[in-house]
């Protein structure tokens, strides 16, 4: 247990690539990999490290976000010292600047002030991983390190461990240093700091763009990338749903699937994750997919490299195809009829 | 605040004996049950969803697993400002520890629990029935009728009716007398063991009943017949759905296998009634490329690369490649 470490989340983020899935929710609200929402894999990450203090920075669309994550009583959060902290920019005109921007971090500065812990954990919303920050706080004292970034094959994961009174230091001094955030401090080679890398060598993801997007939640297939992201002694907490066990007919056929709680399959579905409380019906084939909650697929139709976002009703007899590198997505709530492909 | 109009009031403490292997070391109200809950979800889940917030659980035999896992209720939405649910234990008094020696001294004990409600009605309910009800309709009815108690039944095949408690009632569902298991039975409708009673009529038959020590202080044995032969007004309430005692074995086996049936009509993944409980928080299930799966109920953390028919599995099981599991019932962690 480390209750030395502050979790900051930074889920201002907006990416363009990813327009079609975060158009209505936030990015750190995508779901992914069955019954996740994004962020839940730092969230649980920290909580798993032991870390009992975590704030979040939301900027747009995140109604879903806060239903998600509600008192963080699933993160075992809602304390009565610590516990989760929701800081809603308060203007949607701040300028981006990457991940951990000051101003943003600015207007919660009391926060940062108020809270004990010695180290910060600075990090994105929309990396996919299960890591123990504890070993990375470990080797940050071994280096003497003032600021340590976290990479995987030479990419920043954009994940940043420095010491509570630094951060507030350099937000506080941010125009005077012209550091708007930590990325800028790394990119420039005449800062004062100790700036280390740690290396994170197991499975990790940064869903950037819907084919990221695709291809990562089809790698959970993936027995061996499946076990480095769901370890048992570090369980990923999402929002539990009290969806029934799901229920497989005499019709169905399922091969190389990922299929979370309360579904009722009656077609064919192969090489494909499906959400909770998704119905596919007779005669349909799924293969490739990655079909949101609560969708529903009628009798008798075909769908290949789709992803269907949440609530999504596909009408009996309809055929969908997209390709590998570029999937189908179906928006949001949509309703697909046969006239209509 | 606002007045608690019933308690709920739920035992949970019977030993389950038919159930032998099953019940060794918890009580029957926790046994697993449809690959997720365990057998008391059902009641708890109908109180919750009836607008029922304040549940009394008796316990008496094996209350461990049963304890930790109702908790203060979250998982029910049960932790209550007021009300909530409240697991009520056997306790010591000053002379004598007084267990619980039947249904009705299990509610007499425990009558100061009720009084600090002082609720109009009380529900009395077992945490051994498969089942979807709306108790608030059932008090509505009671209300309508101005009963003094309502016995909820259901219909019964008549070659089995011999097997169950049979009322007979009027043509106005009032029940004019009841049989225990009679060997030939006048009527078809069986008591599921459900009551709502006026509270100030429930109380008095208590403590009259306290007072005989010729009772077996059971509420179908004792309380009712008592209440029957005082004039009192009690009625039937007939009840149509789905409804299974879980009392055996078989019974529990074929209520399972009930799931897997397309036709059944006891609906799990109806949102607007759904069955809560304690949940395990795991992964989604893993279908692999050898595996198999057909007519089955399988629940999230399970890994599945062999050929699974006609089965339950709870949570966390993993099937091996080449293996074959057929009609089965598997629970948490089974290797």
């Amino acid at each position: 247990m480390n209750k030395n470490i502050l979790g900051v989340i930074d889920a201002t983020t907006y990416l363009d690539p990813l327009k079609d899935l975060t158009e209505q929710r936030i990015l750190a609200a995508l779901p992914f990999g069955g019954r996740y929402r994004l962020i839940d894999f730092v969230l649980s990450s920290m909580v798993n490290s032991g870390i009992s203090s975590v704030a979040v920075f939301p900027k747009y669309h995140y109604r879903s976000l806060m239903d998600h994550l509600e008192s963080g009583k699933n993160w075992d959060l809602n304390r009565k010292r610590d516990g989760l902290f929701f800081f809603p920019a308060p203007n949607l005109d701040i300028p981006f600047h990457h991940i951990g921007s000051f101003q943003c971090f600015s207007y919660h500065l009391d926060y940062f002030r108020r809270s004990t812990q010695e180290y910060a954990i600075v990090t994105n919303c929309y990396t996919v991983l299960n890591v123990d920050f504890c070993e990375i706080l470990e080797k940050h004292i071994e280096n003497g390190c003032d600021i340590t970034e976290v990479i995987n094959e030479g990419r920043s994961l954009e994940i940043y461990l420095l010491k509570r009174e630094l951060l507030i230091d350099l937000i506080v001094e941010r125009d005077k240093t012209g550091y708007q955030c930590l990325y800028d401090l790394i990119e420039d080679s005449k800062h004062p700091y100790q700036v280390c890398t740690y290396d994170y060598e197991d499975y990790c993801v940064m869903v950037d763009s819907i084919q990221t997007y695709y291809q990562t939640s089809l790698e959970l297939l993936n027995p061996s990338k499946w076990q480095e992201l769901f370890k048992g002694n570090q369980p990923v907490f999402t929002k539990v749903k009290d969806e029934p066990p799901t229920k497989y007919a005499k019709s169905s056929n399922v091969t190389n699937s990922m299929i979370a709680n309360g579904c009722v399959i009656e077609g064919h579905v192969e090489n494909s994750i499906i959400s909770r409380s998704v119905k596919i019906g007779k005669g349909s084939v799924v293969k490739n997919c990655v079909i949101m909650q609560k969708s529903s697929i009628g009798e008798n139709c075909v769908l290949d490299s789709v992803i269907l976002d949440k609530d999504v009703r596909i009408e009996d007899g309809v055929r969908l195809t997209g390709s590998q590198d570029e999937p189908v997505v179906i928006k949001k709530g949509a309703v697909q009829g046969v006239l209509m492909t | 605040m606002v007045k608690t109009k019933c308690v709920a009031m739920l035992l949970a403490g019977g030993q389950g004996s038919r159930l032998n292997e099953l019940t060794q070391n918890i009580a029957k109200p926790a046994v697993p049950f449809g690959g997720k809950y365990r057998i008391i979800d059902f009641t708890l889940s109908n109180c919750t969803n009836s607008g029922i917030d304040t549940v009394g659980v008796l316990t008496q035999y094996q209350p461990l697993v049963l304890n930790t896992y109702i908790g203060i209720g979250s998982a029910w939405d049960l932790d209550r400002k007021n009300g909530g649910v409240t697991v009520l234990p056997p306790y010591a008094e000053t002379k004598e520890v007084k267990w619980y020696t039947g249904t009705a001294s299990a509610i007499f004990q425990n009558i100061n629990y009720i009084d600090d409600y002082n609720p109009e009605y009380v529900l009395i309910l077992s945490g051994d029935h498969i089942y979807k009800m709306n108790y608030a309709t059932m008090i509505e009815y009671h209300e309508k009728k101005k009963s003094d108690a309502t016995i909820s039944v259901i219909e019964v095949p008549w070659e089995e009716a011999s097997r169950f408690g049979i009322m007979n009632t009027n043509s106005e569902l009032e029940i004019t007398d009841f049989e225990e298991k009679p060997e030939h039975p006048r009527n078809n409708l069986a008591s599921m063991g459900i009551y709502v009673f006026k509270w100030s009529v429930l109380r008095e038959a208590l403590i009259k009943d306290s007072e005989n020590p010729d009772s077996s202080r059971d509420f179908g044995k004792d309380i009712i017949p008592q209440l029957l032969k005082e004039k009192k007004k009690v009625n039937a309430f007939p009840f149509k759905g789905y409804w299974k005692d879980v009392g055996t074995i078989k019974s529990l086996w074929e209520a399972n296998m009930d799931l897997l049936d397309e036709t059944n009509s006891l609906d799990l993944y109806d949102h607007s009634w759904r069955i809560y409980s304690v949940n395990p928080n795991q992964p989604p299930q893993y279908v692999s490329p050898d595996a198999k799966v057909k007519e089955s109920l399988i629940n999230e953390g399970c890994f599945v690369e062999g050929h699974v028919e006609r089965s339950v599995l709870f949570q966390g099981v993993t099937i091996h490649k080449r293996a074959n599991i057929y009609m089965n019932l598997l629970s948490c962690l089974v290797r």
